[in-house]
């Protein structure tokens, strides 16, 4: 156990959910979840970089929650700099990539708008971080399993590992809900402000309007007046 | 001597952590959406662009992080200076968007080009770190109770997180209501104003020429 430590784990733990690498669990299921959002200003770009190793799998779904528009560029490129996906002005996306060793780059781009900035909210998935090691995890189970209590214990362990799985992908579904309905509502606040002040708008030029007219057509006659005498 | 492979594992994981560049005297700042009385960790480090070498140093060494954390309605939960590589931690009193900023105390007044800093992240919502207590596990059975105790807590989070969500929801549908009877009011007030002015400027007009003795 104390071996696998100093191996440099990718030990990803972000909002609620766990790492999936654990030295010493057998077939542990790796699922790794990170989830962010921030304030992307007009005019400007941010990248992000994530180290995978080999045949990993990486998930990348990110979504516009507020701005004008409510869109964005995205970018994603492989470790040797090959574009992998490129999009224009969509409000939300999922990409999943089969992966190399190295950093993988993604970049919101909002150069595009001139005076909305928009919050984005991105979350990244990594499957099988560790496929390498399971086959090292299982030559360990054969050593330490002969007693029955060891054997025992690993069944519970298997079955924790498996609940703490499903709780990570709910946590992790949460998040997206959560990500939705923020949107939902910062649309619907908007909407709000938006019916006020026009609704406000409206009638002060009506009344304004109604005003003006009812003066030139006084004006109007007063002129006639004066013209005649 | 358990302290020593889990500080060496915390500089490991994080070296192959999400990262992240900024420029050195700029601020990052991310928004989480958080219940109340929530723990979030944050783990973060930070690696010096070395010009010379056109590559990242190890480590940023002599500079430091400021860490800010403020609520939607700007108090301040946390402010503080750590060194290139730190963890902080905090815990929300009210749930609400919650901003943590991170800026590098450095003085430099002109930040020649190519000069940048590398920030690898990690933040933690609710939950205490697994790995350090499996790390100082004697036996199979303490490895059980840790992992079952991290469990109770991811659920614990997720139930926090659904009672949240619900008040979100109802604020969302307040929303959604008043806009509704907002749009109604709004129409019928303006048809009364519309029909009040007609029956006014018919009025004055009446009168008007009546004075004027053109009727």
């Amino acid at each position: 156990m104390g071996d696998n430590i100093w191996r440099p784990c990718p030990v990803l733990l972000l909002a609620g959910l766990l790492p999936a690498l654990l030295p010493g669990t057998a077939s542990f299921t790796p699922s790794l979840d990170s989830d962010f959002t921030f304030t992307l200003p007009a005019g400007q770009k941010e990248c992000f970089y994530q180290p995978m190793p080999l045949k990993a799998s990486l998930e990348i779904e990110y979504q516009v929650l507020d701005g004008a528009g409510l869109d964005i560029d995205f970018h994603l490129a492989s470790p040797e700099g090959r574009t992998l996906v490129f999009e224009q002005r969509k409000s939300d996306g999922v990409h999943t990539v089969e992966t190399e060793d190295g950093d993988y780059m993604f970049c919101f781009d909002n150069t595009f708008s001139t005076i909305s900035e928009k919050v984005i909210f991105f979350e990244l998935i990594l499957d099988n971080m560790g496929e390498q090691e399971q086959e090292q995890e299982d030559w360990k189970k054969y050593i330490t399993g002969t007693d029955m209590l060891d054997m025992k214990l690993e069944d519970i362990l298997e079955s924790i590992n498996s609940i703490k799985a499903r709780l990570s992908k709910s946590g992790h579904i949460q998040t997206l809900l959560r990500a939705f309905e923020a949107r939902d509502r910062n649309i619907q606040e908007s909407n709000f402000d938006r019916v006020n002040f026009w609704s406000m708008v409206n009638l002060v030029v009506m009344v304004v309007v109604s005003a003006i007219q009812v003066y030139m057509l006084k004006s109007l006659f007063e002129d006639k007046r004066k013209s005649r005498t | 001597m358990p302290m020593l492979p889990f500080a060496l594992s915390f500089y490991f994981s994080l070296s192959t952590a999400f990262y992240f560049h900024v420029g050195e005297r700029e601020e990052k700042c991310i928004i989480e959406d958080i219940p109340s009385d929530t723990l979030v960790t944050g783990t973060f480090k930070t690696q010096q662009w070395d010009f010379r070498r056109q590559d990242f140093l190890e480590s940023a060494p002599g500079l430091g992080m400021f860490v800010t954390v403020t609520t939607y309605n700007d108090e301040v939960l946390l402010s503080k200076l750590h060194g290139p590589q730190g963890r902080f931690y905090f815990t929300s009193h009210s749930p609400g968007e919650h901003i943590i900023c991170l800026e590098s105390n450095s003085t430099r007044l002109v930040s020649f080009g190519g000069s940048k800093l590398r920030i690898h992240l990690e933040i933690r919502v609710g939950q205490h770190d697994l790995d350090a207590a499996i790390a100082q596990a004697k036996d199979k059975v303490n490895e059980v109770s840790f992992k079952l105790e991290h469990l109770i807590e991811q659920i614990e989070q997720i139930v926090k997180e659904q009672n949240y969500q619900r008040d979100r929801e109802e604020n969302f549908r307040m929303i959604s209501e008043d806009t509704n009877s907002n749009v109604l009011w709004w129409a019928f007030a303006q048809t009364l104003i519309f029909i009040a002015i007609g029956i006014f400027q018919m009025k004055s007009l009446k009168n008007f020429f009546i004075a004027k003795k053109l009727v």
